[in-house]
């Protein structure tokens, strides 16, 4: 079995300040990938496995 | 050069240069409830901006935002088309029986169907995986591998047919279970997480008493509740789990201790959905459209608490699904909040019998039956009306969602429950409101910089930027009149 790799889910610096207001007068972003989601309400599959 | 007041109002600026006329951008004001920001969203590309409301009307008469979505603006549009129609179907949703031990209120397929109905045999599951691998092969690219989901009704029911499918084809296909773990002992968890096998279980509380008002067995006579806990135990630490909790009015007020039950017991994410309404027995336990957002958003408060406090993620995928579909609408993991949902284009389903549906959400829909993998096969199930009926939903054709600044974040979810609920496929589906707050929320955490707190580590790995403006707002220089 493999376990749960703790450096992925770890938060470094845990911190109950995390919500400090933003400076920023614009937020605008946009991401970009292959396209390869299949899961639907019944099920999910969260991992990329071999792709 | 400075622009004028006189001069910006001269009508000497190219067709394309203004907000919300002809060639212009398109983007429609969105409140999303939080005390700085207002979003802009361009409802066609799912194109949106965060602007502080102080500078608003700034933003709006023009400059550097709406100068770069304009240069951008075709290749969202492009990316849209492509996720919507150009996808190749790349996973199959696999019931290798129709029965199952379980009479769950809310269950998309018939009870006479999972009472009475077929199981399929060893050799037809691996003639039916043959069938697939070939299909697949010239469909995919190499680099792909397909993905079969086996799910129910209880495909643990049929273990010993399902089992010999995995050992034979674990190279060719990236498998996946959904139970309801009544049968997952730890003989079949170690066959299948020693295979890498993705496990999805379901559970509905934190006693069994709730867990029991929905999740029943036939005669009642079956502790579904410790089954689940006892499988859970066993997959601690395996990070291919998940697990389902169908959100209904007997479970909704649990819903944040029910994020502190699956965190504490290590579980990486799990799906709070609320019910499908498919069938009408699921709507008698269905929480109102309006009553939903409310304990969602309470749960999704505790998970972040949890992280906060633990540093260890509980990721509620149905909503990281929606942040998905706001940040990189090409990353999304769900196919069921788009429009044209992924059933029959992204994934469809096989019945016990070989029979073909676009999503399993359809099985026990007659009406909706494109074919049979063993007779007539796959290619015209895939072309079938049956099949066209549901992968040519989409939210134009749909009031109020033709009009909805979010409907490329939502897709009006789910084309069955739409049809068999709500009157037909140019219906909305069961939870409009829902996602309205849903979506606001999603827009909040963005503004107040946490939206990674939300979503697995590491789901921007191999994705690219296509646009990035945070910060001060670049507006012309205007002269004072």
């Amino acid at each position: 079995m493999n376990p749960v790799s703790p450096e992925k889910t770890m938060l470094k610096n845990p911190s109950p300040e995390h919500r400090a207001p933003r400076k920023d007068q614009v937020i605008a972003t946009r991401k970009s990938c292959a396209a390869d989601g299949v899961g639907l309400s019944h099920y999910i599959l969260t991992e990329r496995k071999g792709h | 050069m400075a622009v004028t007041h006189a001069s910006r109002d001269a009508g000497n600026r190219p067709s394309g240069s203004h907000l919300n006329t002809g060639e212009g951008p398109t983007l429609l004001p969105l409140d999303i409830g939080h005390p700085a920001y207002m979003g802009l969203v361009d409802p066609d590309t799912a194109f949106w901006a965060l602007v502080h409301k102080d500078r608003l009307a700034d933003a709006l008469e023009g400059g550097e935002l709406l100068t770069s979505f304009h240069q951008k603006r075709a290749s969202f549009q492009e990316e849209m088309q492509t996720l919507r129609f150009g996808l190749q179907p790349s996973a199959v949703y696999f019931n290798p029986t129709d029965r199952c031990n379980l009479d769950c209120s809310y269950c998309y397929i018939p009870q006479t169907m999972r009472r009475h109905g077929t199981e399929m045999s060893r050799e037809k599951l691996l003639e039916a995986l043959r069938l697939l691998q070939g299909h697949f092969a010239k469909t995919l690219p190499p680099s792909r591998r397909p993905r079969v989901i086996f799910h129910g009704a209880e495909p643990l029911l049929n273990k010993e047919a399902l089992f010999a499918g995995i050992a034979a084809y674990n190279n060719e296909f990236d498998f996946g279970v959904q139970t309801n773990a009544t049968l997952l002992d730890g003989e079949a968890v170690d066959f299948l997480t020693s295979r890498g096998v993705s496990i999805g279980l379901s559970l509905d509380g934190i006693r069994a008493e709730t867990t029991h008002r929905t999740r029943k067995s036939w005669a009642g006579n079956l502790n579904v509740h410790a089954k689940v806990l006892e499988a859970m135990e066993r997959l601690a630490g395996y990070p291919y789990y998940s697990v389902i909790v169908t959100v209904t009015r007997e479970n909704a007020s649990e819903l944040p201790q029910m994020v502190e039950f699956l965190h504490e017991r290590q579980v990486p994410n799990c799906l709070l959905n609320m019910t499908r309404c498919t069938l009408p027995a699921a709507r008698e336990v269905r929480l109102a459209d309006e009553e939903a957002a409310t304990p969602f958003i309470a749960a999704l408060e505790r998970s972040h608490e949890l992280f906060r406090q633990s540093g260890r993620k509980l990721v509620v995928a149905n909503f990281a699904n929606i942040l998905l579909a706001i940040l990189a609408p090409t990353a999304r993991r769900l196919m069921c909040d788009i429009s044209p949902c992924g059933g029959g284009r992204a994934f469809f389903a096989l019945a016990a019998n070989g029979d073909l549906f676009p999503c399993s959400e359809f099985i026990g829909l007659d009406s909706f039956r494109g074919g049979n993998l063993f007779a007539g096969g796959l290619d015209a199930a895939l072309t079938s009306p049956a099949f066209h009926r549901v992968t040519g939903r989409t939210v134009e054709t749909i009031d109020p969602c033709r009009r909805c600044a979010i409907r490329h974040f939502c897709g009006s979810p789910c084309p069955a429950e739409a049809h068999e609920m709500n009157g037909g496929m140019d219906r909305p589906g069961a939870f409009c409101a829902f996602y309205e707050e849903q979506t606001r929320y999603a827009f909040r955490l963005i503004a107040d910089g946490i939206a990674d707190d939300f979503l697995w580590d590491g789901w921007d790995d191999g994705v690219v930027t296509l646009f990035d403006k945070v910060g001060p707002l670049v507006t012309p220089e205007v002269s004072p009149p």
